[in-house]
């Protein structure tokens, strides 16, 4: 009772801190009611200790919740679909839009039973996957077209409208979340055999539900609460104080440099990444990813500086020349007079 | 100023070595600025370009990423060298004058044999205008790239209308610099132009070609004639030495 009050106590903060237009979600999870109270970095947290697959459904309450949702987000697809020029790649779901066990552009949300063996100890956990939405997301830094972008809140939406489908947010993705379909999108109105292969489709966090202050839709349908969004540095405080309860583990917090997406789980995730079945579409969960880009960020800040660079040493440049040419013509001066 | 005659072996000087130097750092770093912002995008393995030995990693975003910005570090400081180093010593040569345009004109008629080119300064009027509009294809590139790598280190959530302004202007400013990349080197191909490769190779072209074509720079070096206020018109041919 005392925590559930103090967690009301923290949800009254955020509370507070509300302002008209700004995200007022509700309706909280297992430990209360944390709120997503302003509209600054969000972050949600999962909670492997709470999550049990929903074994009384076919699939799972939050799957169903995010299926339903984006459900006509894919506009109809060309018949016949281009086929690329020259590797002939063409992924088309549309025939298989009922899987709901993997990633696919038509579901962004899959649960991953993993079977666990601990210590001769055996364990099932039940592992929500989605788009972990990094704070340095190189699947939109890096996308050509800006097509894909990170936005203050933490959500990172691609904008189905400007993708070309070029995979390459998929091919940084440390997770390889995002999944294409051919034979939708701009490219078919362009070079659709040279240019483009579909539209990438990913997660966004139920970015326009959020905007309109209400919840992601697989939290609010999570019948056993094991999912919480809320204010960053609370959500972080939050799965901190329940990892250290449970003498648990995090994932999330500083994998890929760091994303808004924290899972807690009982058992180690190194046993779970081991314990993981990887398919296509099914991604491990290594601990300790590296953000890749972070490898060009030193060179990356030499870039910023080089504008500086240039004009020090062409002013210096100059100005050496001038007092050349000064004493040169003082002694032609001097020479001829 | 590198700018002179040297008669015993029949050259004029027209660039000294730190010119030579902007010149070369500028056109191949721009070179490899095409081919890994073209790597930048989802074409190397599509194309099976990653396939061709020692092409393997322009199939790899990470590592096209640091060959861009390697060569980016290169490009925006010889460009703004460039500008500080030649704007205090008064280096106006390049920039466009009154009636370039219809001088250039006339020099493309008489490309196609129509009409005589008339006597030119050390540099021709198009080529001034090639050069404006050459920087301010470089100065987008340059802003508009500064901003993505800002957002890439320290502001992926940055404004999305500032980020779609940065992408499309340096998308579109790289097609233009393609375009006047090849333009560039193009006009190099054109007969009467031949001669001027050596002077961007060697710093010096020779000089009966530069009194026969350039007759106004030759006679400003030789001391001939005093430095005009330099415009394309009114045509100064009754000023020419090489004219008969």
């Amino acid at each position: 009772m005392k925590e559930t009050d103090e967690k009301r106590g923290l949800s009254r903060r955020s509370f507070l801190r509300t302002t008209a237009g700004t995200l007022a979600v509700t309706g909280f999870t297992g430990i209360g009611t944390l709120r997503a109270a302003e509209a600054g970095k969000l972050a949600t947290l999962i909670d492997l200790s709470l999550c049990d697959g929903c074994p009384t459904m076919t699939v799972p309450a939050c799957v169903s919740a995010c299926r339903d949702l984006n459900r006509d987000t894919i506009p109809a697809i060309a018949d016949p679909i281009p086929v690329p020029w020259p590797r002939k790649t063409v992924e088309d779901w549309s025939d298989r839009r009922e899987i709901s066990d993997r990633l696919t552009p038509y579901n962004y949300l899959y649960v991953h039973r993993v079977e666990i063996d601990q210590g001769g100890r055996q364990r099932t956990l039940f592992v929500p996957r989605r788009c972990m939405h990094c704070d340095n997301p190189a699947c939109a830094t890096i996308c050509p077209f800006s097509a894909n972008h990170k936005f203050e809140n933490g959500a990172v939406v691609i904008n189905q409208n400007r993708c070309f489908g070029g995979a390459k947010c998929k091919a940084v993705c440390p997770w390889k979340i995002p999944q294409r379909q051919s034979g939708v999108g701009i490219y078919l109105h362009i070079l659709p055999d040279y240019m483009g292969n579909g539209v990438m489709y990913k997660c966004d966090l139920c970015h326009d539900r959020l905007t309109r202050g209400e919840q992601p839709a697989c939290i609010e349908a999570c019948p056993r609460q094991a999912m919480l969004i809320g204010p960053r540095e609370e959500i972080l405080a939050e799965a901190e104080g329940r990892a250290r309860n449970m003498r648990g583990y995090l994932y999330g917090k500083d994998e890929n440099g760091g994303t808004s997406t924290i899972y807690v789980s009982p058992v180690s995730f190194d046993l779970i990444n081991a314990s993981m079945a990887r398919e296509p579409g099914r991604p491990g969960m290594k601990p300790g990813v590296k953000r890749e880009m972070a490898e060009s960020d030193g060179l990356g800040k030499a870039v910023l500086a080089a504008p500086a660079l240039g004009a020090v040493v062409g002013a210096a440049g100059a100005f050496r020349w001038l007092a050349g040419r000064k004493t040169r013509l003082v002694k032609e001066g001097k020479n001829n007079g | 100023m590198a700018d002179r005659i040297i008669r015993e072996k029949n050259r004029a000087v027209r660039h000294g070595f730190v010119e030579l130097t902007e010149h070369w750092v500028i056109a191949l770093s721009g070179l490899a600025l095409v081919l890994s912002g073209l790597f930048q995008r989802p074409v190397a393995n599509r194309y099976y370009i990653s396939s061709v030995p020692g092409l393997g990693w322009a199939g790899d975003y990470f590592v096209s990423l640091k060959v861009h910005y390697a060569a980016s570090l290169l490009f925006i400081a010889a460009a703004l060298f460039h500008v500080l180093y030649h704007g205090l010593r008064g280096d106006l040569g390049m920039i466009p004058r009154r009636g370039d345009i219809r001088a250039s004109m006339e020099v493309m008629k008489s490309f196609f044999g129509k009409g005589e080119e008339p006597p030119f300064h050390k540099y021709l009027p198009e080529q001034r205008l090639a050069y404006a509009g050459m920087a301010a294809i470089i100065a987008v590139l340059i802003v508009s790239g500064l901003v993505k790598v800002y957002k890439n280190i320290y502001a992926p959530d940055m404004s999305y209308t500032v980020l779609l302004w940065a992408t499309w202007a340096h998308n579109i400013a790289l097609i233009l610099f393609v375009l006047a990349f090849i333009a560039h080197v193009g006009a190099v191909l054109l007969k009467p132009n031949r001669p001027l490769f050596r002077g961007i190779l060697t710093g010096a072209v020779r000089l009966d070609y530069a009194e026969r074509r350039h007759p106004l720079w030759i006679a400003e070096i030789a001391g001939e004639v005093p430095p005009k206020k330099e415009t394309s018109e009114p045509r100064q041919r009754e000023t020419t030495p090489a004219d008969p």
